[in-house]
């Protein structure tokens, strides 16, 4: 490629300064990078509007193909067909592939995509490429993404007659601050900068909020407080949030998510339907990569046929004397999914107790994302909490609205009508700690802490004379601490000798709004009153790419010698 | 479980007031984020905010509702946080947080309010004591005191300020190092912290809160304290032994009565006569009992 698509934005180049005409110059658009579909959303002055592509479209399909060299995003592509984008061509779910090694099991279920992702389980990045004349030609999600970023930059910039820079983005709940950090590198590739990230349930609170203010201006009724769940499915991921809202102030309460989404429910299907898939598809040619594609578009279309009647006709063809020619009821489809659907019941149930709401005190219950029309997902929600679905908010465009919203209170635009009267208080969707008391994983900021926030934890050392100790940082709520996800590590040097148990190791930990964090670490003795040496400041994560396995070769290389433990003292809690 | 260190000063500790305690101690500098400008500014605010209890920098009262609580948050997060005050709300928004966290959850308030002696039902609770009991204990005369908050300078741990009088008081006796107390005491430009014994603290503390005045229409209302508080608690002590005899006596003298009339005829005395002084002895035995 003689130049390249996207540019690269240095950090150093955030001051500069860009004239616009607009009235708001600066406000930040609100981005919903979807696993299948995007979209754009920004203030207007008056309201939130949703930018539309030359095609007038508003929900634009997230993928880039490569097939004539130069790629080409679902911004400003045309598909002829569906099966153009199944070709092998084009990368999608990029979402569901960014910031994953390839001993992730999400990985290993993005194996049956008719691109090619090559995994070797050893905690690298997974090796993905694009099918360009017959020949694979590699690429990272973080590039396929920044590609389809510029496209809807492009996109807003010609729509909004503006420079676009700033952005709000929404994002998993589910998601580690190591795959944040892919968001923001590919934000970065296309020239934007992110101002916030929202986890997705939490904008979708963000304008029930502003529903519910709008509504109290109206009525002149009380502004009493209103717990809402939300709960949001789409291709790649579930989430659930519970938030109170009262004044246009939307408190999140709790936060749960996984990486679970129509793409698992898709290919459940499709193993159903042809239960030797893989071996099937596992030569990869041209033949099998289109037939793979025949069948991925009948079951989808199966699928979303089963959401209005109770059964429909599947018949593909699939040549090579392959035929599925069968009656597929929705009962079938529920058993085929029970998994999924349970664990979506777990969620909803778990983020109700970790935010200590009863069912009875939830006013109103949001279901949003391209799986809130599946008939057995409504039952199990409308059943666990006992309401009726909220049915002012349109499901497919709740998250970008949200997003856009937060973008124009964050830019500090205000609203003579007060519908800018908003302000969304996050809470940590995971807890964040290090690993101390022999290989355990100590929390300091723990699960569903508002935002920002600062928490301290003392350790000590565990050896006598001690010079060192090592500090690594996880986040995650396994109990087990190599299931959760590495952030990063770093040595405390020059502990002053000491038995153990002596030398007073701080361990801060500090979130700020743009869900930035830093770990600071210092070393205090007994009776003085300042530390032992310079205190470390570490913005966090520090991982690069591919160190899936780098805690174990911590392991290996230090064992015990450089560990940690908590301080016990009388009366704590 | 985790024992986190700051918890544990937070609540076991009386000196919640720094809610950083460990770092406010030892070194309170390098938490400071960046070294700029701002920086100053900002920590020139937070000195003053970490001197108000959680209630005060929600501004509510010490009875607040949780509703109220509540509503109070909401209203100052959309003046101070970070998405709409920048980047500068973000200390202030800590506070907020960690004294909404507090207030909000029922057993966490609770402490709280244990640890900063909040006033509940008119009776202030006296100082509280750190470590074992001394036969000396400190006392600051609040009619003397010209709120110049020198000894909250220099033993923030011992003594707080009563913002709603504009007073000191002593919250913990013994809270900071004696050296600390020491210079504090000798600061001191009208000479209001006293040491005096430990038995009479008790009622120096219960008679120097004000007591409302009763007054004629709207004159004369307010709130009044003895004008010397020692020659006050003389007087109480003298009034509690005549009592104690009184009754001693009646006893002697009434000995036909049944147990039953003797109770009976014992409290109407008591709630008839001593009312006010029934509440500083039931105070008395409850503060001795917990």
């Amino acid at each position: 490629m003689a130049e390249p698509a996207y540019l690269v934005a240095s950090d150093s180049e955030t001051t500069g300064e860009e004239k616009s005409s607009s009235p708001f110059p600066d406000i930040a658009i609100g981005i919903d990078i979807g696993t299948s579909q995007c979209s754009v959303a920004v203030w207007s002055g008056s309201q939130v509007e949703l930018v539309r592509n030359t095609r007038n479209q508003k929900l634009m399909r997230s993928y880039v193909t490569f097939k004539d060299e130069i790629p080409a995003g679902g911004v400003s592509n045309q598909l002829a067909h569906e099966y153009e984008m199944l070709s092998g061509a084009a990368i999608f779910n990029m979402k569901r592939l960014i910031g994953r090694v390839d001993t992730d099991p999400v990985v290993h279920a993005s194996k049956s995509l008719p691109f090619l992702v090559q995994t070797l389980n050893i905690g690298v990045r997974p090796f993905i490429a694009a099918l360009v004349k017959n020949m694979w030609r590699s690429t990272t999600p973080e590039e396929v993404l920044a590609i389809f970023l510029v496209e809807l930059r492009a996109m807003a910039e010609v729509q909004l007659k503006r420079p676009v820079r700033n952005v709000v983005l929404t994002i998993p709940v589910s998601f580690s601050r190591f795959q944040i950090t892919r968001i923001e590198r590919a934000c970065a590739m296309a020239g934007l900068q992110v101002l916030r990230l929202m986890p997705e349930p939490t904008a979708v609170a963000l304008l029930y909020a502003q529903q519910q203010q709008q509504s109290v201006h109206e009525n002149m009724g009380s502004g009493s407080e209103k717990i809402a769940l939300i709960f949001n499915m789409g291709a790649g991921f579930c989430d659930v949030a519970v938030t109170a809202t009262a004044g246009g102030v939307s408190q999140i309460k709790a936060l749960a998510g996984t990486a679970l989404g129509g793409e698992d429910i898709l290919l459940n299907m499709m193993r159903h339907l042809l239960p030797d898939m893989d071996t099937h598809f596992s030569t990869r040619g041209i033949d099998e990569i289109r037939r793979m594609g025949l069948l991925r578009v009948a079951t989808q279309d199966a699928i979303h046929k089963l959401s209005s009647q109770s059964s429909v006709q599947i018949d593909v063809d699939l040549g090579n004397g392959r035929k599925i020619s069968k009656a597929l009821g929705r009962e079938e489809f529920e058993d085929v999914n029970w998994e999924i659907f349970e664990k979506c019941e777990s969620l909803i149930k778990q983020c109700l107790h970790d935010a200590k709401v009863e069912v009875e005190d939830i006013s109103d219950v949001i279901l949003v994302g391209g799986c809130s029309n599946i008939p057995k997902l409504r039952n199990i929600i409308t059943g666990v909490c006992k309401r009726e679905i909220y049915n002012g908010i349109n499901p497919l465009e709740a998250a970008v609205r949200g997003a856009a919203l937060e973008g124009a209170v964050a830019s500090g635009v205000n609203d003579p009508f007060g519908s800018l009267d908003l302000l969304t208080i996050q809470a940590t969707p995971l807890s964040i700690g290090v690993r101390a008391d022999g290989n355990s994983f100590v929390p300091i900021i723990h699960q569903n802490t508002t935002m920002p926030v600062r928490r301290d934890v003392i350790f000590t050392t565990v050896h006598d004379n001690q010079a060192e100790a090592l500090i690594i940082v996880y986040e995650g709520d396994e109990k087990a601490m190599e299931k959760n996800h590495l952030l990063g590590y770093f040595k405390i040097t020059g502990i002053p000798p000491a038995l153990k148990g002596v030398p007073e190791i701080n361990v801060c930990m500090d979130i700020d709004a743009s869900n930035v964090l830093r770990v600071f670490a210092g070393v205090v003795m007994p009776g003085v009153q300042n530390p032992a040496g310079p205190v470390m400041e570490v913005r966090m994560p520090t991982v690069d790419d591919g160190h899936g396995w780098c805690a174990e070769a911590l392991n290996r290389t230090y064992g015990s010698t450089l560990d940690l433990v908590t301080v016990q003292k009388k009366g704590a809690h | 479980m985790l024992s986190s260190f700051s918890c544990h000063q937070q609540f076991s500790r009386p000196n919640s007031l720094q809610t950083r305690p460990h770092f406010n101690l030892k070194n309170p500098v390098w938490w400071r984020r960046r070294q700029n400008s701002v920086v100053v500014v900002r920590c020139g605010r937070n000195e003053v905010e970490e001197s108000k209890n959680y209630y005060e920098l929600l501004g509510v009262c010490v009875d607040a509702s949780s509703q109220e609580i509540k509503d109070a948050y909401r209203k100052l997060q959309k003046k101070y946080h970070p998405d709409i005050a920048g980047e500068k709300g973000h200390e202030s928004t800590l506070m907020l947080n960690k004294a909404y966290k507090v207030l909000v959850k029922d057993d966490l308030r609770k402490q709280y309010d244990a640890s900063i002696g909040k006033i509940s039902n008119n009776l202030r609770i006296g100082s509280i004591w750190e470590g074992s009991l001394r036969s000396q204990a400190l006392f600051v005369d609040e009619n003397a005191c010209i709120g110049c908050r020198e000894c909250v300078h220099h033993a923030g741990n011992t003594f707080m300020m009563d913002e709603g009088f504009g007073t000191a008081r002593v919250k913990v006796q013994y809270g900071d190092d004696e050296e600390r107390i020491e210079i504090s005491v000798d600061s001191c430009p009208v000479n209001c912290i006293h040491w005096v014994d430990t038995e009479e603290l008790e009622v120096l503390e219960y008679l120097i809160q004000p007591q409302p005045k009763v007054g004629y229409g709207i004159y004369g209302q307010g709130w009044e304290r003895p004008a010397n508080v020692f020659m006050a608690a003389k007087s109480f002590n003298k009034q509690l032994k005549q009592q104690e005899e009184n009754q001693q006596r009646s006893k002697s003298t009434d000995e036909e009565e049944t147990p039953a009339q003797s109770q009976a005829r014992e409290s109407a005395y008591r709630e008839l006569k001593v009312g006010r002084f029934a509440r500083i002895w039931s105070w008395m035995k409850r503060s001795t009992g917990q």
